[in-house]
């Protein structure tokens, strides 16, 4: 991975259409203003993820062993909740 | 009253005034905005997150703390905006927040969305899966067998 330090204020160029400004940098966090053409996709990391398991869940939700599988979930679920009490 | 044929819980009758409306969707599902909350007697804690707009979408879900008692809440200032959360203090999760983690049902085992929660304003009706400011929850967070939580607590 290429790594490159950089002030607040300074910018990074990828390709001919991608760049990238430090715009602020805080005491744990960076602000990056991103201009990209409109068909490159800029989304967080996180975001990334969490799109995929959603997918994920949402799969689950259709499989057939679904319902079996929420009753028994749900059920051993309950009964350990109630037992904590 | 409304009704809805759908593909996991079959017939669901609804209130327009009980709909939870997600203003940018979940990430991967952007175009699904309103969904509603359905409760099972025989699967109590779930609730189930129907979409209104696609009758094959359900999300399971957990209340976060059913799965975390202990967890805590991050929203971005833009999440709190959405959401109408004006107090200058984070929400409580109960009492002013709704939330909920979606769980992911695979055949090796159920995971627990604990990086990005949906939550939801029960004031409005307003909801945001909102990815955790601060680093620390997994988006695959394995739920511990009914004993291990029973001995764990």
């Amino acid at each position: 991975m290429l790594m490159m330090s950089r002030r607040a204020g300074e910018t990074i160029l990828i390709g001919d259409d991608i760049e990238i400004v430090i715009a602020h940098i805080g005491r744990s966090r960076v602000k990056v203003g991103i201009r990209a053409p409109r068909e490159t996709a800029v989304i967080a990391q996180e975001v990334r993820l969490v799109r995929d398991e959603n997918r994920a869940a949402a799969n689950g939700a259709a499989a057939a062993e679904f319902s079996g599988l929420v009753a028994r979930f749900a059920a051993g679920f309950s009964s350990s909740a109630k037992a904590r009490r | 009253m409304q009704a809805l044929e759908t593909k996991l819980l079959g017939e669901i009758q609804y209130d327009e005034s009980a709909v939870i409306e997600f203003p940018r969707g979940l990430p991967g599902f952007d175009h699904c905005r309103r969904f509603v909350a359905v409760r099972l007697e025989h699967t109590d804690p779930l609730i189930f997150l129907q979409s209104l707009e696609d009758a094959g979408l359900c999300f399971t879900t957990l209340p976060v703390q059913s799965v975390d008692p202990r967890y805590r809440l991050s929203l971005s200032a833009e999440d709190r905006d959405l959401l109408d959360f004006r107090a200058p203090r984070p929400p409580v999760i109960g009492r002013d927040a709704l939330c909920l983690a979606v769980l992911s049902i695979r055949e090796t085992g159920t995971t627990a969305n604990l990086l990005a929660p949906v939550v939801v304003n029960p004031r409005n009706l307003r909801a945001v899966q909102a990815v955790a400011e601060e680093p620390g929850y997994s988006h695959q967070h394995v739920l511990k067998a009914a004993e291990e939580v029973a001995v764990c607590s």
